[in-house]
């Protein structure tokens, strides 16, 4: 189930097997000029299914969208053994509901998908990283919202905290970064004149709130910088070999206006609770991976850990947010669908029993 | 090498035919390190390079799966028969531990579980096989040979009973490759190198699979052998041998691979040059377990045109010898070494590398080019 089994060019679309790695398709796509956009730092290992089953985004979300935003149709095995097409080539469609976007997401709670089309996107001709620092993550926030409301979309937008920056040094030594603050990367894509001109738009906009501000001086510089960000979630060891990153309360998102007190109110509970924390993440869409980590040996350690992570779900549904932006709800966040979705997750109840009355597609998942 | 998911392979269903025993009566309690086996934090970035992973394309047999498995183990699920097509797969070439995003080591990790599921009785018959092998013969291919056969019996006696270095030759190259064995020492002998009055298997074999306390009798064996000629420098030509004389025998040995000692005596050599392209197999053992990447090279170097594989160093790609799972697993192997195979670059005259385990893993896997050992570059440039 990882083969590709069209590259349809002339409808802008392929369709593969849900198998497939992402980066293998993206490898395979470069001849032709082309790309599957939705970018999470897992590309070398995720697969398409897993990316649907999700609705995974990642860096480049800011500007190209989510996973859903590439499906066109999906074949799905349904709890009673139906195999049916949610949707075709066609570019739109206004009959009936759309149960391809129904099922992207639906973390094969509904229905196992068995084939899918996407379409798929021309290759910028070239890409620019902007590396500003700040003094701290509410400033390189409000950098941010500054820099969306001049009209300029970046292709990528993260932040690393300083925390974060002292675990990349770590995992490569390398590595060219500020010395000082919060930084934020903004990756600027298009033909060379129009991303010269959005990156010098960023750091005019940027550089009055700034410690420093540069654009990275060659393409390895940028690969390099690129390959280090998609792996400091699991690298924090590298700072203390007695701590481990733990994956709770880790995928929280806000309107980006909120993005400085989700980060003001990220920082308040890890000292809150005595946890030390990374706080990084995709800044331009609201996302922020907060990383606690914790001495796994130590029970009090991870009885914090669940009331910091239970506190930053609230926090982030109260922000008007949700509890998982790309990694899903799962089993881990099911607690707290009622929270987020209040009456339409009995709307999502009943989707579910009209579809797997017996409950017998990925159980307990979903808060279902 | 990107994986793409679960292949429909043969390989894949080897790894439910193996014949695993089961000892009645023995403890259950499965204890390793835990904080190495939490430092994974499941990422999956190994999933992406775990060879055995490429070629059977399930879960349970990649680098998280069995980090997982193990983890389990340690939170109370019993250790059984179950466990084993996972952990007894696993090559240890580690190629993961490089890789890993978190500093994990999860070849250590799947030695430690291997060692205990030993205690626990629970083996393949491959593992207690090669330990017989081992422990019955002092070679892990069970030969009955004496291990100097490659000699004559004057040379035999003439080797001297004294010396500052020996030459640890390993099981392979005394029973398989003992050409390898004679032209490597016939240089060594220049200066003076004798070897161990009785070597026995170095318990490479034994200590991958799990079979810790019997290893340790060996290594006290070979240890004393040491002692007893007076050696303070032990050299090896296989990768195996040399990373379990250097990092697993009490003390601090010091130990150099053949490749190093090449390189440290070109000069002396007198190469001549050779009108040859070769490409380089880095061993794992070597390569990425001990980081020996320059000398071999510079060996090569030194006597014909080298011209590198698709994945070199710390990329090198496993030939799928090490780890017991050859002996286990023999289709996956030899599977490995064919993928390893697709990395050799056109217009080569032979691939040299530096492991008779590879040798033969990478000859067996039946490509077009000759594999050679680079002691025989090196014979040829002598000649």
């Amino acid at each position: 189930m990882n083969r590709i089994l069209e590259i349809d060019i002339d409808n802008i679309q392929v369709m593969v097997e849900p198998g497939i790695i992402q980066d293998a398709l993206n490898d395979a796509l470069k001849p032709y000029g082309f790309f599957f956009p939705p970018n999470p730092g897992s590309s070398a290992m995720c697969t398409i299914g897993g990316m649907i089953a999700y609705n995974a985004s990642g860096m480049r979300c800011v500007k190209y969208g989510t996973t859903r935003n590439y499906v066109r149709d999906l074949e799905v095995v349904l709890a009673d053994g139906t195999i049916i097409h949610t949707g075709s080539k066609m570019l739109k469609s206004a009959a009936g509901y759309d149960l391809t976007q129904l099922i992207t997401g639906s973390e094969g709670t509904l229905g196992i998908v068995t084939k899918a089309s996407l379409k798929i996107a021309p290759l910028p001709q070239t890409r620019k990283l902007v590396i500003a620092s700040f003094e701290n993550a509410e400033i390189a926030g409000q950098a941010v919202v500054k820099t969306f409301s001049k009209g300029v979309i970046p292709s990528a937008c993260e932040i690393l905290d300083r925390v974060s920056l002292q675990v990349l040094r770590r995992y490569d030594p390398k590595l060219v970064l500020p010395s000082e603050g919060d930084v934020l990367l903004f990756e600027v894509d298009g033909t060379e004149s129009s991303a010269r001109e959005a990156a010098e738009q960023i750091m005019k906009i940027c550089s009055p709130l700034a410690l420093s501000i540069k654009l990275a001086e060659s393409e390895n510089e940028m690969a390099d910088i690129w390959a280090a960000r998609k792996l400091v979630g699991a690298a924090v060891s590298r700072l203390d070999p007695t701590k481990t990153r733990i994956y709770v309360g880790e995928d929280v998102g806000v309107p980006i206006k909120k993005v400085p007190e989700l980060l003001k109110k990220a920082q308040e509970i890890s000292e809150k609770f005595n946890l030390p924390a990374m706080k990084y993440g995709h800044i331009g869409d609201g996302n922020l991976h907060l990383a606690l980590f914790i001495d796994v040996l130590n029970k009090d350690e991870w009885d914090r850990l669940s009331k910091a992570a239970d506190l930053i779900h609230r926090t982030a549904i109260e922000l008007g947010g949700t509890v998982s932006s790309e990694h899903g709800v799962g089993a881990a966040r099911a607690e707290y669908m009622e929270a987020q979705w209040g009456s339409a997750l009995e709307v999502m109840r009943a989707i579910k029993k009209a579809l797997d009355p017996k409950g017998i597609l990925n159980p307990g998942k979903l808060g279902l | 090498m990107k994986n793409e998911g679960k292949k429909e392979t043969e390989q894949a269903k080897e790894l439910d035919k193996i014949e695993i025993r089961v000892e009645k009566g023995k403890e259950k309690l499965f204890e390793v390190d835990r904080r190495s086996v939490y430092k994974c934090v499941q990422c999956g970035t190994c999933r992406s390079v775990c060879p055995v992973f490429d070629v059977v394309g399930w879960e349970s047999a990649n680098t998280r799966g069995r980090m997982l498995i193990i983890k389990s183990l340690l939170e109370g699920t019993l250790p059984s028969e179950d466990v084993l097509p996972s952990l007894a797969s696993c090559t240890t070439c580690g190629i993961c531990a490089a890789k890993c995003p978190a500093g994990a080591n999860p070849p250590e990790v799947v030695e430690a579980a291997r060692a205990q599921l030993v205690k626990c009785g629970i083996t393949t018959e491959a593992q207690e096989k090669l330990k017989s092998a081992v422990m019955t013969y002092g070679n892990s291919l069970g030969e009955t040979q004496n291990r100097k056969h490659w000699l004559s019996e004057i040379e035999r006696s003439q080797l001297p009973e004294k010396s500052d270095y020996v030459y640890f030759v390993g099981c392979f190259d005394s029973y398989r490759y003992p050409e390898f064995a004679k032209k490597t020492f016939k240089i060594l002998q220049r200066y003076g190198v004798t070897l161990l009055p009785d070597e026995q298997c170095c318990a490479s074999p034994l200590l991958r699979t799990g079979f810790r306390e019997d290893a340790e009798k060996i290594m006290e064996h070979n240890l004393e052998q040491i002692i007893q000629v007076g050696a303070h420098t032990i050299i090896t030509s296989c990768a195996g041998c040399y990373t379990t004389l250097k990092n697993n025998y009490p003390g601090e040995l010091r130990v150099i691979s053949l490749p190093e000692f090449l390189a440290e005596h070109l000069d002396e050599l007198k190469l001549k040059k050779l009108d040859l392209t070769v490409t380089y197999h880095d061993p794992c053992h070597l390569g990425r377990h001990n980081k020996i990447y320059d000398a071999p090279r510079k060996v090569i170097q030194a006597i014909c045109t080298l011209k590198e594989m698709k994945n070199i160093k710390e990329e090198s790609r496993c030939c799928g010898g090490g780890g017991g799972v050859r002996i286990g697993y023999p289709d996956i192997s030899l599977e490995l070494a064919r993928n390893r195979l697709k990395d050799v670059p056109e217009g080569v005259d032979y691939i040299v590398t530096s492991c008779p385990l590879c040798v033969r893993n990478l000859r067996d896997a039946g490509g077009d080019i000759e594999v050679i050992d680079i002691i025989e570059l090196v014979a040829m440039a002598m000649e």
